[in-house]
């Protein structure tokens, strides 16, 4: 059989007409979302000229409340927040690391089985979908407004995804050098100590130190339903029109954040 | 530090373990951020927590469950312009992050003077919670579905950008510098050697960064921004029942959305 362009181009496989209406519903689909979110040239003015005199008061720091002083108490000052914040967002992480690792184990078909694994993930996946901010408005009734709430909410949301993160490791290990033990007469703790622990200990770790980079921006939000940190002086000073105090607690977010960022990210790539 | 000395004469030192440098950092931090959680026994009441589970899992005192299913109905509103803002906030989102991680890309931009500044710009993008967006989006544009659609866009272009430009940065570059000894111009050669590297890819993110953007924009609605947490907001205070009853089915359909992302992101690789 004689093989030339002609025949092979005809070859080709016939994508386009999947392709079509696969974009056809996409651009159906984009194009009601539009009108549904009333977007107009109107609407885009007003933004227009709201940027022009909110943005000038956001960027003129209140220095007072920044350092919480003169007519705000310390407890008041952003960077009081900021720590309380990071406070949450740290042990929350931590707490979150300690409850996932049983989970971990109850979700990893190494330990458990496949039948059993099914059902840990089910319940990490009911955790996971579980948005944090309806999380802490149940919390806070048990536990009051205050940091406590935070921290307890961060900690149980993020057991849904260091589970599922911890189990995957837990099944990707090595399971010869443990036979290896097993063969020299190793204990369980033994087993555990020099076996699982050294294979699984530097990829938890960045695990967890990825999701204090994620909690410890949420939990400058959860402030909102009055789980403590930066939230509660946020969502008030943008209803007050306070922008300049909204402006000061928009460069600690970022600040902090980016600090978290970089911190975390230089010790995951020294664990790897 | 212990040293050993072995049969053949040369001495090796025992590395110094450094687990215990990072367990009292560790437990430093623990100390000093303790002090920050304030705990008020007087505050802490937890038979209430059960209370108010039971409230939002059943109907209020002289409802029926009929009426506590019958309130799902009211829902498809909310529910229908939080999935328009994800997807319309989604989409505006990811086009306008396609210049940037390109610009921002080390194998396409070479110079430093434009990849730093770039990704220095997407970074203090990214540091913006969705939530806080959505704070300011209400005071610019007013309470509604609107204020959604630009949280949710910046939220997007943050992301979309940074996964972007990482993916462009991996692919192969072969392709394109043949493309160019052949004569082909920089767009050329782009849309002919880069461009079907990245495009399926960059279809996967568009869904995932989707599912994400369902997840953040439910909940929006509780500081103004349309959508199915305006109701949550509405109803928290004396409805429990309804709280119970929209958190049911916002678990639902990111459930659903969760399962469609996985199985077309499936299809796609």
């Amino acid at each position: 059989m004689t093989i030339n362009a002609q025949k092979m181009l005809a070859r080709k496989p016939k994508t386009w007409i999947m392709n079509s209406i696969f974009t056809t519903i996409l651009l159906v689909a984009v194009i009601l979302s539009f009108q549904g979110s009333s977007i107009n040239m109107l609407r885009l003015q007003t933004i227009g000229v709201n940027l022009r005199i909110i943005g000038k008061q956001l960027i003129n720091l209140n220095i007072d409340f920044l350092i919480g002083r003169g007519v705000y108490a310390f407890e008041e000052g952003v960077i009081y927040l900021t720590i309380e914040t990071l406070a949450i967002g740290f042990l929350g992480t931590l707490v979150g690391a300690i409850l996932a690792l049983p989970f971990s184990f109850l979700a990893s078909k190494n330990i458990v089985g496949i039948k059993v694994a099914k059902i840990g993930e089910a319940i990490l996946v009911m955790i996971r979908v579980f948005p944090e901010v309806i999380l802490a408005l149940v919390i806070v009734k048990g536990f009051g407004m205050n940091a406590l709430t935070g921290m307890l909410t961060i900690g149980i949301h993020s057991i849904g995804m260091l589970g599922k993160l911890f189990s995957e490791t837990i099944d990707n290990m090595d399971k010869s050098s443990l036979e290896a033990l097993e063969a020299v007469g190793a204990t369980t703790i033994t087993k555990i100590r020099y076996g699982i622990m050294p294979q699984i200990m530097a990829d938890l770790s960045s695990i967890t130190l990825y999701r204090l980079d994620i909690n410890v921006r949420s939990a400058t939000v959860l402030g909102i339903v009055g789980a403590g940190g930066l939230g509660a002086s946020m969502i008030l000073s943008a209803e007050n029109s306070n922008w300049d105090i909204l402006g000061t607690i928009m460069v600690a977010i970022i600040v902090m954040v980016l600090t978290v960022d970089a911190i975390s990210s230089h010790l995951r790539s020294k664990l790897v | 530090m212990k040293k050993f000395t072995l049969s053949s004469g040369s001495t090796i030192e025992k590395p110094f373990n450094k687990v215990w440098v990072v367990l009292g950092i560790l437990t430093l931090l623990i100390v000093i951020f303790s002090f920050f959680i304030t705990f008020e026994p007087s505050t802490v009441n937890l038979s209430e927590l059960g209370v108010i589970i039971k409230k939002m899992f059943s109907p209020k005192a002289g409802r029926t469950w009929g009426d506590y299913f019958g309130f799902i109905n009211q829902l498809w509103e909310p529910l229908i312009s939080t999935l328009e803002m994800s997807l319309a906030g989604t989409v505006i989102g990811s086009l306008f992050a396609v210049p940037i991680a390109i610009l921002a890309a080390k194998n396409i931009f070479k110079s430093r003077f434009v990849y730093v500044p770039i990704r220095f710009f997407m970074n203090l993008v990214r540091t913006v919670p969705a939530m806080l967006l959505a704070v300011l989006a209400v005071y610019f544009v007013g309470i509604g579905v609107l204020s959604g659609v630009i949280a949710i866009t910046i939220f997007t272009f943050g992301i979309m950008s940074k996964m972007l430009y990482e993916v462009i940065e991996t692919v192969d570059m072969n392709p394109y510098e043949a493309l160019e000894s052949t004569g082909a111009s920089k767009v050329q050669a782009f849309r002919y050697a880069v461009f079907p590297q990245v495009f399926p890819v960059f279809l996967s993110y568009l869904i995932y960064i989707f599912e994400i953007n369902v997840r953040a924009s439910a909940i929006l609605g509780y500081v103004g921004a349309g959508g199915i947490g305006s109701v949550i907001k509405d109803n928290v205070l004396y409805n429990y029942d309804r709280v119970g009853a929209t958190l049911i089915v916002m678990l639902v359909v990111i459930l659903v959305v969760q399962f469609f992302s996985n199985y077309v992101r499936g299809k796609l690789q």
